[in-house]
């Protein structure tokens, strides 16, 4: 699995957990976060922040509330993660 | 005081004028003795046509609109707020999705006669294990042999006890997604349908408030609110109108409880004076008369601006906030500005508290209303509109100006800050939104002033100041509780942690001495 793919499966984790879901019930990578998952601003923000102190990295407000569905949330968690790691590997 | 609102020319006068005669013969203390709505007292309502008022004229109603009820519903609330919620309850959550989101013929069967008062109508969202979070709902309903099934349980109905249909918030996996939920009308005499007894509350005592028990209730699936599978959706929309009519019934509190202190300060004296003679009554009884004023306005500009098909999402939020805290500070003020007379239940003083406290909670916890709101102001894209009241720079003053930049800075500092971790920023999140929504009421305050003349500019001018000073004050005390939480934290930590001897420190308070000693344990006696 790549790193990427961990870090999805994350978030998946994460959505369940947030949202309380049963074990049987599927998420889409393309569910809406609020149509389909029923998740509002505060649980995606909730999502993220989690997102956030885990993997060490910070998220600007104005982007992240453009994300509409989960695999748009994977790519800007991802794209955050890349941005600011390598950001920090090439630094040090 | 600004008078109440004067009737549309366009509207039926004579509605009007019977609903000040009904109002007049409201006796709150003997309503509340009774401790449930009167049959006859409902039946003289929907003679009267007060459950017609937000209905659409095809099916009988009188469609005022929600400007029109929430009028109804603050005049009911002056002379008594159980009447009032249960007219407000119907005219808005009761129906309002029914109206909305029904089939043409569901609306057939139901409305016309819920206009005539024969059907009572209700709202059963809220669950034991799920509060706020109307997604944590586990009352399903399921496809079963052509029809819809129902099981699950229903809490804090209002006007449940004599409500015969019910619009009812239930997880439907099976239609429109594994999430989603759909709003269901459902009869009360549909054979599985349990309502149980009547809660004992702290206020609106006469008012209905009831659980509601679904055992495989079975429905036709045109009960189903269309479009199916967009329940949650459909659920906020109502609510929006519910919270609006709400803070109706807290202006009428309101309107009472001032009208009350003012007729007791003139009386009353001390020192040789009347009460009405001292500086700091007068204080407080003009700090009342403002706060009224801008409840009123951000209700009227709501009202108003729902039946020109405006979104009210987030002003239906601040008049509830709103409101519901304006109310109770009026009532308080007003309880303690008749001394020892407000504890006592015969003046009506306490009921007016006693009433208006469950609105701080109902229809959305205020605490969480304010999560919601700071964290979509900090979310904004973009510099927020302006405030209402622009026009108006004589009355707004030099403080206004600075609490709208005060607030400004403190969103941009936590959007700056934090990012998306200012979701865990609760109380500055709490404190941004209190700001606003004071600036937002005294910024509808100010645009009424405008548009009707200089008649209230007084009032408009101290609420202006009063308003401005408190979302200063709001933006500094968030700041404050958020640097002393690590502190709350640990002492919440040491609370919890040791509940032993913590338990054990109630009972010496609780008795007044301490606890047994081992040497004391028995062997002595």
């Amino acid at each position: 699995m790549s790193n990427d793919e961990a870090r999805n499966q994350r978030i998946l984790e994460l959505v369940r957990e947030i949202l309380e879901m049963d074990d049987d019930d599927v998420i889409e990578l393309t569910h809406r976060m609020r149509e389909d998952l029923g998740m509002d601003s505060l649980g995606s923000l909730e999502l993220l922040s989690r997102l956030s102190e885990e993997l060490r990295i910070d998220m600007e407000m104005e982007d992240a509330m453009a994300i509409s569905t989960v695999a748009d949330a994977c790519a800007f968690v991802n794209r955050n993660y890349q941005e600011q790691h390598s950001a920090a590997a090439t630094s040090s | 005081m600004q008078p109440p609102p004067a009737a549309d020319d366009d509207e039926p006068h004579v509605f009007w004028s019977q609903v000040a005669r009904f109002q007049a013969s409201l006796d709150a203390g003997r309503i509340e003795r009774g401790g449930t709505l009167d049959p006859a007292l409902l039946g003289q309502a929907a003679d009267l046509g007060l459950f017609a008022v937000s209905l659409p004229a095809q099916y009988g109603g009188l469609d005022l609109g929600l400007w029109g009820a929430c009028r109804l519903v603050s005049k009911l609330a002056e002379a008594d707020r159980a009447v009032a919620t249960s007219v407000g309850l119907h005219a808005g959550l009761g129906s309002r999705a029914i109206t909305r989101f029904g089939s043409e013929a569901l609306k057939a069967r139901y409305l016309p006669a819920m206009a005539e008062g024969r059907i009572v109508g209700s709202f059963a969202a809220t669950e034991p294990g799920a509060g706020s979070d109307l997604m944590a709902a586990r009352t399903t309903g399921v496809l079963q042999d052509g029809k819809i099934r129902i099981d699950g349980e229903k809490c804090y109905v209002t006007n449940g006890g004599f409500a015969k249909v019910f619009t009812v918030l239930v997880k439907t996996p099976g239609i429109g997604g594994r999430r989603s939920h759909c709003l269901v009308c459902v009869p009360r005499d549909a054979p599985g349908v349990h309502v149980g007894p009547e809660e004992h509350k702290m206020g609106i005592r006469a008012s209905s408030t009831v659980t509601v028990r679904f055992d495989a209730v079975m429905l036709p699936l045109d009960h189903v609110l269309k479009p199916e599978g967009e329940g949650m959706a459909q659920a906020h929309e109502v609510l929006q109108w519910g919270r609006t009519l709400m803070s109706a019934g807290c202006v009428g509190t309101a309107r009472t409880a001032l009208a009350m202190t003012l007729e007791h300060v003139q009386q009353r004296t001390q020192f040789g004076r009347t009460l009405s003679r001292f500086e700091a009554v007068q204080a407080q009884v003009a700090a009342m008369a403002a706060e009224l004023a801008a409840m009123e306005s951000l209700v009227e500009a709501t009202a108003r601006g729902a039946d020109r098909g405006e979104p009210i999402a987030r002003r239906s939020l601040e008049s509830k906030v709103f409101c519901s805290e304006g109310a109770f500070s009026i009532c308080d003020r007003a309880l303690q500005l008749h001394g020892a007379l407000g504890f006592i239940e015969d003046t009506g003083v306490a009921r007016l508290l006693r009433d208006c406290r469950v609105t701080r909670i109902f229809e959305g916890a205020n605490d969480v209303l304010l999560l919601h709101h700071g964290t979509a102001l900090v979310s904004a894209r973009g510099p927020d509109a302006p405030p209402a009241g622009e026009r108006s720079p004589a009355i707004r003053g030099p403080a206004l100006a600075g609490a709208e930049h005060d607030l400004a800075e403190r969103v941009a500092s936590l959007r700056s800050t934090f990012g998306v971790r200012v979701i865990h920023q609760q109380l500055r999140l709490q404190a941004v939104a209190r700001a606003d929504i004071a600036l937002r009421a005294v910024g509808c305050l100010l645009q009424a002033v405008t548009e009707q003349g200089a008649a209230s500019r007084d009032v408009a001018s101290l609420a202006a100041q009063l308003l401005a000073r408190r979302a200063q004050d709001a933006l500094a005390q968030g700041e404050h509780d958020a640097q002393l939480q690590p502190s709350a934290a640990a002492v919440f930590d040491a609370l919890t942690d040791e509940g032993d001897a913590v338990r054990g420190s109630a009972l010496r308070s609780a008795d007044g001495r301490n606890p047994p000693l081992a040497s004391d344990s028995g062997v002595a006696s």
